[in-house]
């Protein structure tokens, strides 16, 4: 089954009591691949993460994480599944460490050999985590708590991981690291990534795909190479 | 002089039992921001419990026991059944249903038990201990009353600092929706965070029943104490319900030993209504803002 999708959305109608957010979008993510999600404030982008990571619930669709049925399923459910989802302000829990934030990520999936050994990967592959690891998650920086949430996500080793705005709030030289990191995750390691981002142009710089939604639907599903190209496209909807 | 520190040391029996209902409240209010007005009838019911089996085996330790697993059965049963469809709706549907499970709980104790006031043995002797020829003002059973409950504070954080379900605890009560993300049982961990908050509250009401008598509504005047210690202490403070509780007994020691016992309720319920008017977050609350 080489041709199955990470990940498949399937004509999802989702929304908030009488607003619908998602009007019948449709997407799917090959492995191995970063799919970025681009589109105005309000386009639905931030909705259509929570949906597949169960916080929504669809009323209509099917949302299948390597054929697998998640449609309706809890969101630990999902994230026991394999999806891993690191939300729009970050979700850092700051009243813990760095430490036992990556900790709390590896506690479903690993006993306790497992877990020492992803936390030693941790930090081999993100040395200002290891030099934090036990400042409380409150003090670091913005850059840093991205990072964490990055590498937290990680800790479980999800099939998919989805990203929501990483690079909000970050100053212009972190974003860049940032999507560096994103980069280097799925050419090192295969990672599959879905990427919710305004800021398009850092967005379509490392994907493989672009989806455009605007007001709960696709209104453009591409090459991240042929979007980046479409002026008017990126004129009219991404701002650039 | 002599009188103060039997006071002092009197007053720090009464204060850990206050604690423990405190450290209940606390551990029940940061995991599930519900306040547990059933919480003095549940640690009723397993002193009941308790003494159901020390009458039948004639052994105390037997019926200890049987109260500590009784709490933990207990409280994580009305998570699951009671609690949990309230947990995520408006605060009022919560205290609504603690009080009905007040009521129920002190009821059916009165038709399995009958209203009248049991005696409760205590682990120990409750015979005044000396310094040679002084008395001190506590037996050894008040002792043990302190020691049992500091074991059950140290434990409790222990078991937080250090192990994986004080992890899930931590952060379920921190941010539930991230631990969700990242595949924690929120559920389950609440269930767990109740059926400890029964266990302390069990240890607390077996502690104190000889000293109160035991009948279905024994509690409610420890649980308003206990109540105002986790105030004082801060609801969001373990260490402030162990501080809180240790101030509050002492003081009320005080109160009872200079003005007269019969002055301790009032001054109970009057240091409630002064901390809820100076500083209604408690000596030891940080107000922090949450990442949402």
């Amino acid at each position: 089954m080489a041709d199955q999708p990470a990940l498949a959305v399937e004509d999802v109608v989702a929304g908030y009591g009488g607003v619908l957010a998602l009007r019948g979008v449709s997407l799917s993510v090959r492995p191995g691949t970063i799919t970025a999600v681009l589109g105005a404030n309000g386009a639905g982008k931030t909705t259509l993460l929570t949906t597949i990571s169960g916080f929504v619930r669809p009323r209509q669709g099917r949302i299948t994480l390597e054929g697998a049925d998640l449609t309706r399923r809890r969101p630990e459910e999902i994230a026991r599944a394999g999806l891993a989802h690191v939300p729009e302000g970050q979700g850092v829990i700051t009243e813990l460490t760095v430490e036992e934030n990556l900790r709390l990520g590896a506690l479903w999936r690993h006993g306790h050999t497992g877990r020492a050994e992803a936390l030693a990967d941790a930090y081999r592959r993100f040395p200002l985590l290891a030099a934090a690891r036990d400042r409380s998650a409150g003090t670091l920086s913005g850059g840093e708590r991205q990072i964490l949430v990055i590498a937290r996500a990680l800790m479980a080793r999800p099939r998919v991981l989805l990203l929501d705005e990483p690079s909000l709030g970050l100053a212009p030289r972190i974003v860049a690291q940032v999507m560096g990191l994103i980069r280097r995750l799925r050419d090192e390691a295969g990672l599959t990534v879905l990427l919710v981002e305004q800021n398009a142009r850092s967005a379509l710089g490392i994907a493989d795909r672009g989806v455009v939604l605007n007001l709960g639907q696709v209104v453009a599903a591409e090459d991240a190479a042929v979007l980046a190209a479409d002026v008017g496209l990126r004129k009219h909807y991404l701002g650039f | 002089m002599r009188e103060f520190i039997q006071f002092t040391l009197g007053g720090i029996s009464f204060g850990m039992i206050y604690a423990a209902i405190a450290l209940s409240l606390v551990l029940i209010w940061r995991g599930t921001r519900i306040l547990n007005y059933s919480q003095g009838a549940m640690a009723m019911f397993t002193t009941y419990v308790a003494f159901t089996v020390i009458g039948h085996t004639g052994n105390y330790w037997a019926g200890f026991a049987a109260a500590l697993a009784a709490g933990l059965l207990l409280g994580a049963v009305i998570e699951r059944t009671v609690i949990r469809p309230v947990e995520n709706k408006p605060p009022l549907n919560a205290v609504v249903v603690t009080i009905g499970l007040l009521v129920f709980l002190e009821g059916l104790a009165g038709i399995i038990y009958g209203g009248q006031y049991r005696s409760f043995p205590p682990a120990f002797s409750i015979t005044g201990l000396r310094a040679g020829s002084v008395p001190l003002g506590v037996s050894s059973n008040d002792v043990f009353v302190a020691g049992a409950v500091l074991a059950a504070a140290l434990g409790l954080a222990l078991l937080f600092r250090y192990t994986s379900a004080g992890l899930r605890l931590r952060a379920a009560a921190f941010n539930a929706y991230a631990a969700r993300l990242l595949g924690v049982r929120v559920g389950r961990v609440l269930t767990l965070g109740w059926a400890l908050a029964g266990l302390i509250g069990a240890l607390a009401g077996v502690l104190v029943s000889p000293a109160t008598f035991l009948y279905p509504a024994s509690m409610d005047s420890i649980f308003v104490l206990g109540f105002t210690a986790a105030v004082i202490g801060g609801l969001d403070s373990p260490v402030g319900a162990v501080v809180g509780g240790l101030i509050l007994g002492v003081a009320l020691n005080y109160v009872g030993g200079y003005l007269g016992s019969n002055l301790v309720p009032v001054f109970g319920l009057a240091a409630l209504i002064v901390i809820l008017m100076i500083r209604p977050s408690g000596l030891f609350s940080v107000s922090t803002s949450r990442q949402v």
